[in-house]
């Protein structure tokens, strides 16, 4: 009875948390304050005791994540934005006073490959918290899941082996002239030294000693010259490489975002054309390697098939060249309580996710207030247009509003956020491919440009130039058009303040994409010049459909190899989410007021130059200058773009605007509006604390995002026979699982397996076809053991699924016995 | 004029001469110090070479994922990095030799008018130097004023209450427990938060108020009070045992002296003869201590801030440095430096009031 009672009220519980989940809108928390703690030991100490839920920095010390592991209450996410490498200096052979540089020997610089054991890395220096690495291409990410067959054979080639690498490297030593005196290599009677610019901040302090004892295993003299990122910078990558202050340095860097293009990888990190700094100039890549990462650089490919040979011979050729070596990729954690849910990027963790403020909840608990701790907040003042750029006060400005799109978190590939529906026009030819269901894609032999499609802006005369204005009768023609369709119930649409969106909002960030870069303009900022002349080299056009639903179409030279890509980021050229945030035109608009009036700028370049305070809508002193302006405003009936603008809105809508502007000033105190499922309730500056609270009125159920709970990555279990006879097939099934249910056949995009010789070489490739959800097979033929020799060999699979970068991989060994 | 105001005239111009030479001295330290800082904290120009090359990095990375710089041509490429970094340097005053800003820095420095920041701001967003340090200032005031002022005045009168009881148990406790003030305030602050905050759960880890924090004024106040008693334990615990015994030796020195003897043997009270004869004489000595010991809880502590995630102004001071933000370096110091040279010119005349023996200038009247 007692078992009945208990078992019906989980029953009711569950049900009615559903149905008050249903209705309910925007967050699963009523309430969101953000604590600052810049230590992430005491941190996790908050946690433990209770002070806050979250601790939303990306952590990598091996020490904290097993006191995390070990710890009753606390739970973490993963995340994989960092990696690291050995730059290596390529000056030489001699440097100009003489001193011999073996990496200036791309066969040495290989060799390097087989030298640093990255599994050591990994295990002993980063106590697991790496994956390890070896291409220029990221372990996780959807290239390395397209190439998986391809890298898998290289990452084996490259495998620790540290004889081979002792061998090539004393050949080419002695081709060079140096000689082995007493175990250490000397050139011209001198011993040969290695200097390594070794960074100290983090894990490369570690990297950099243990390379150090290799280099110093096989003869060389090894200075570690220990240097913070400021020290070393002038070094490495602004001195002369020349001047031989470097041989190799520890470096490494960061991707934001699930990458889903890294093509340009290869002329960035191996040629001149990568960055104008003295190092890459000294970079001398092969004809063949050269022209590879110059074709990949400006996607010069026809088709998905050209790119991937393109990009595999690439691949091969990087690790020929090697002017840098990669070691491995960090796998960061986030800590969380266990009983918090919250959907963390693959690649920037909770912090980067656009999807936190959407999913985050306590288990089995709908409301509350979530209690976050960031490391650092509120560093710079936020304002939409040129405001903070700091990556945790992104993290809470995209909580009160996001573009157009939302990037998936286990893919990297865009949905729809704002926008109903898009199409995607592709000149045909361009290998442009489409995964998800929600973009429509087509080829045209000839994209072009409409006469009355609108190409620039006229600051003086307040208008938009159109394409016939600017170049006459002249076909102009684009390699990509994006038709984007808003919702027919967007003007309904409330923001924080009460206001709702109207056709202003969108054509406002038409005008500000060519407005503030020109001189004649009253909002001109040197500042937004570069990013403009960037724009101007792709752009080709927009053209407004229709206002009532907005619909518009943008043309464009600029194209990305995912169809989902080029919608999303199409309809984002309308939405007004700019550089550093949401911001309605009305909420702009008095920033711009105050800029005029000379009395406070958007960007810091521009402040400084007028010698006016950056504008925070947020807190401090322009928050006075910004009430003066309103104040005003609404005494002068100021509007800006005010002929372009009264065209689509009537001026009493777009005035009543600044009405509801004051009155949430009046009640916060602030004036940071947007129209995200969090509000901004306020801001304190000097006690580092930020309450957000939940927006009742934001349109969308809470369930929206709710699918996104963990990356699905598919756990692959291979059955077969542990031997095969050579000239006798062989047949193997696997097993395909997440959280324990078959994996959907039609989410896995690829299932290869791949048969490696004892040495590592690859030897068999091929596909495992599906069977049933969560159940692949494949044989290998008897044709292809006939060309075995016996001894035990291994056997790969690599699952790649279309709902994450992260590939599923099995591997057993296999012995090939004779007949 | 009698003798009596002549003598009294010649004073006056005497102190007047002697309190000119003395500013007139101060103000040559203070220029010279102020410069010999904007040279250090710009490394002689040499930071301006670390900074360009910061800049270079960042932007060159940022571009790592730039589709349209990916598809520039070498010589675009070449024009649109140089167009970004001219706007950073520009943005952050690069463009002008490091020569013609060290001047501009030392007059804004002298005049008080400590300009613009070049990275940081202050918590409220403001880039004005002054308010980036202003902002900070009351944090760090609360917490060390307090915990100064309490270790002050409670160092003072256990030392007074000991040197009446040498060779007591109290006296050799206090002997015994000195060396504890070898670790500095922020290893107890560890100590008390582990204690205190994570075992016990009485006190908060850190900051300065409750989330979110009151909108009643006297909650707001409890809620500090409350959060003051770690860190301020902290400060307290690392140097009262040394405060205290230096502080009780001074004055077991002078209570030995001929004078006391001889008041003793006089039959004063012993509240006169500490008061007259053991004192007096050590206040300028106390009073100096006390004077720079407080200016220089201004600065804040680096470490002891960090460890209780109070907001002041040791850490903004820190990040400062770390960011190689000249002028807010420049800033604190100059502000340190002029709170120095007051505070010397007052203790001069506050010497001459206290300690009789002292005599501003030499000889007394010229006949």
């Amino acid at each position: 009875m007692l078992r009945l009672k208990t078992f019906l009220t989980v029953i009711l519980s569950i049900l009615a948390l559903v149905v008050f989940a249903q209705q309910r809108v925007g967050t699963f928390v009523d309430e969101v304050i953000v604590v600052m703690e810049p230590t992430s030991e005491a941190a996790i100490r908050r946690m433990e005791a209770g002070e806050f839920d979250v601790y939303a920095m990306t952590l990598s010390s091996p020490e904290l994540f097993k006191r995390v592991r070990g710890s009753p209450v606390l739970g973490y996410e993963s995340s994989y934005g960092s990696y690291n490498e050995l730059t290596f200096n390529p000056v030489g052979p001699t440097f100009p006073d003489g001193r011999l540089n073996p990496f200036s020997v791309p066969e040495i610089r290989e060799a390097m490959n087989w030298l640093v054991d990255r599994n050591y890395i990994v295990k002993e220096i980063m106590g697991g918290l790496a994956i390890p690495r070896y291409l220029p291409i990221n372990t996780v990410s959807a290239d390395y899941v397209e190439l998986i067959d391809v890298v898998r054979a290289l990452e084996n080639k490259y495998q620790y082996n540290f004889e081979r690498a002792e061998k090539v490297i004393t050949e080419q030593m002695l081709k060079l002239g140096a000689q082995k005196v007493n175990n250490i290599w000397t050139y011209k009677g001198q011993p040969v030294e290695i200097i390594l610019l070794i960074r100290i901040e983090d894990e490369r302090r570690q990297i950099g000693d243990y390379v150090a004892d290799q280099l110093e295993k096989i003869g060389f003299k090894v200075i570690r010259d220990y240097k913070r990122a400021a020290e070393a910078s002038p070094i490495w990558l602004s001195g002369n490489p020349a001047d031989g202050k470097f041989h190799v340095y520890t470096g490494g860097w960061i991707t934001t975002a699930v990458p889903r293009d890294l093509t340009g990888n290869l002329d960035y990190f191996y040629t001149p054309r990568g960055r104008p700094n003295p190092l890459w100039q000294a970079y001398k890549p092969s004809d063949e390697f050269d022209r590879v990462c110059e074709i990949l650089a400006n996607k010069e490919f026809t088709s998905t098939q050209e790119r991937r040979e393109l990009f595999a011979k690439g691949l091969e050729l990087s690790l020929k060249d090697s002017v840098r070596i990669w070691t491995n990729d960090n796998m960061s954690f986030v800590p969380k309580l266990k009983n918090v849910l919250v959907t963390a990027d693959l690649y920037g963790g909770i912090s980067g996710s656009w999807l936190w403020p959407y999913t985050i909840r306590f288990e089995n608990k709908v409301g509350g207030t979530m209690r976050i701790g960031l490391p650092s907040g509120l560093t710079d003042p936020w304002n939409a247009i040129a405001g903070s750029n700091w990556i945790y006060d992104m993290m809470l400005v995209r909580s009160t509003g996001a573009m157009a799109y939302i990037p998936d978190p286990y893919t990297g590939l865009y949905y729809p956020y704002s926008f109903e529906k898009a199409e995607v026009t592709i000149k045909a030819g361009l290998p442009v491919r489409k995964t998800l269901d929600w973009v429509e894609l087509k080829f045209e032999p000839e994209i072009t440009v409409p006469s009355d499609a609108f190409i620039d802006w006229d600051a003086k005369e307040q208008r938009f130039i159109t394409v016939a204005e600017k170049h006459g009768d002249q076909k102009l023609t684009a390699l990509r058009k994006v038709t984007v369709q808003y919702p027919k119930n967007l003007y309904n649409r409330k923001m924080h303040d009460g206001s709702t969106f109207d056709a202003a909002d969108l054509i406002f960030k038409m005008i500000l994409t060519f407005d503030r870069a020109n001189k004649d303009s009253p909002f001109f900022d040197e500042s937004a010049v570069p990013a403009f002349t960037s724009f101007l080299k792709v752009f080709k056009g927009f053209r407004i459909v229709s206002t009532d639903p907005f619909i518009a179409e943008y043309y464009t030279d600029l194209w990305y190899p995912d169809a989902e890509w080029n919608a999303g980021t199409g309809a984002n050229v309308f939405w007004p989410y700019y550089d550093q945030g949401p911001a309605p035109w009305h909420v702009l608009a008095v920033g711009f007021y105050a800029e005029m009036q000379g009395k406070a700028a958007f960007s810091s370049a521009k402040a400084k130059k007028l010698n006016v305070e950056w504008l925070n809508y947020v807190a401090g002193p322009t928050i006075p200058v910004l009430k003066a302006s309103i104040d005003e405003m609404i005494a002068k009936g100021w509007i800006p773009y005010e002929k372009v603008l009264t065209k689509y809105v009537p001026k009493e809508k777009l005035l009543a605007k600044y009405q509801n502007l004051l009155n949430w000033y009046n009640q916060k105190g602030h004036f940071w509006v947007a129209w995200g499922p969090l509000y901004l309730e306020k801001a304190f500056p000097i006690e580092k604390v930020v309450q957000l609270k939940r927006f009742e009125q934001y349109p969308f159920p809470v369930e929206r995002w709710a699918g996104f709970q963990a990356a699905p990555v598919p756990q692959v279990m291979i059955e077969g026979p542990s031997a095969i006879r050579i000239g006798e097939t062989a047949a193997f099934d696997l097993f395909i699982e997440f959280e324990g249910q078959p994996y959907p056949a039609s989410d896995i995009s690829g299932a290869v397996y791949l048969l490696f010789a004892p040495d590592g070489t690859l030897v068999l490739k091929g596909n495992a076809e599906p069977l049933t959800d969560g159940w692949f097979a494949f044989e290998i033929p008897a044709d292809s053991t006939k060309a075995l020799s016996p001894g035990v060999y291994k056997l790969e699979v690599a699952v790649t699924s279309i709902k994450t970068a992260l590939p599923g991989m099995g591997a057993v060994d296999v012995i090939v016995r004779g007949r | 004029m009698n003798d009596n105001e002549k003598i009294q005239r010649s004073n006056l111009k005497r102190i007047l001469r002697y309190f000119l030479i003395r500013i007139i001295i101060m103000a040559i330290t203070l220029v010279i110090g102020v410069y010999v800082v904007i040279l250090v904290a710009n490394m002689g120009g040499a930071v301006d070479n670390i900074r360009k090359s910061q800049i270079r990095e960042a932007i060159g990375t940022s571009l790592l994922g730039d589709e349209v710089y990916r598809m520039m041509k070498p010589e675009e490429k070449r024009e649109y990095v140089k167009m970004l970094e001219e706007v950073e340097f520009k943005r952050l005053g690069l463009d002008q030799p490091f020569a013609i800003r060290s001047f501009l820095y030392l007059k804004q420095a002298l005049t008080l008018n400590l300009g613009n920041a070049e990275r940081l701001t202050s918590d409220t967003g403001s880039r004005q130097v002054r308010l980036i340090i202003l902002e900070r200032l009351a944090p760090t005031l609360v917490l060390m004023m307090t915990a100064f002022l309490i270790l002050f005045f409670v160092a003072l009168t256990f030392a007074l209450f000991l040197s009446r009881r040498y060779g007591s148990f109290f006296d050799k406790m206090i002997i015994a427990l000195a060396p504890l003030s070898a670790a500095p305030a922020w290893f107890y602050g560890i100590f008390l938060i582990l204690l205190f905050a994570a075992v016990l759960k009485l006190l908060p880890f850190g900051g300065m108020v409750r989330v979110p924090p009151p909108d009643n004024n006297l909650e707001y106040f409890l809620s500090l009070l409350r959060h003051l008693v770690l860190p301020v334990s902290s400060v307290l615990l690392s140097s009262i045992f040394i405060s205290t015994y230096n502080w009780r030796t001074y004055f077991l020195i002078y209570s030995s002296e001929d004078y006391v003897e001889m008041a003793k043997a006089k039959g004063l009270s012993s509240a006169m003869i500490e008061r007259r004869y053991v004192l007096r004489p050590t206040m300028p000595a106390i009073v100096t201590s006390f004077a720079l010991s407080l200016i220089a809880q201004w600065m804040g502590s680096i470490t002891l801030e960090t460890v209780f995630n109070w907001p002041g102004l040791g850490r903004r001071i820190y990040e400062a440095i770390n960011n190689f933000d000249s002028p807010v370096i420049i800033g604190a110091n100059v502000i340190y430096a002029y709170l120095l040279a007051i505070t010397v010119l007052v203790l001069d005349v506050i010497y001459a009031i206290l300690d009789p023996r002292v005599k501003v200038g030499a000889g007394g009247v010229r006949q």
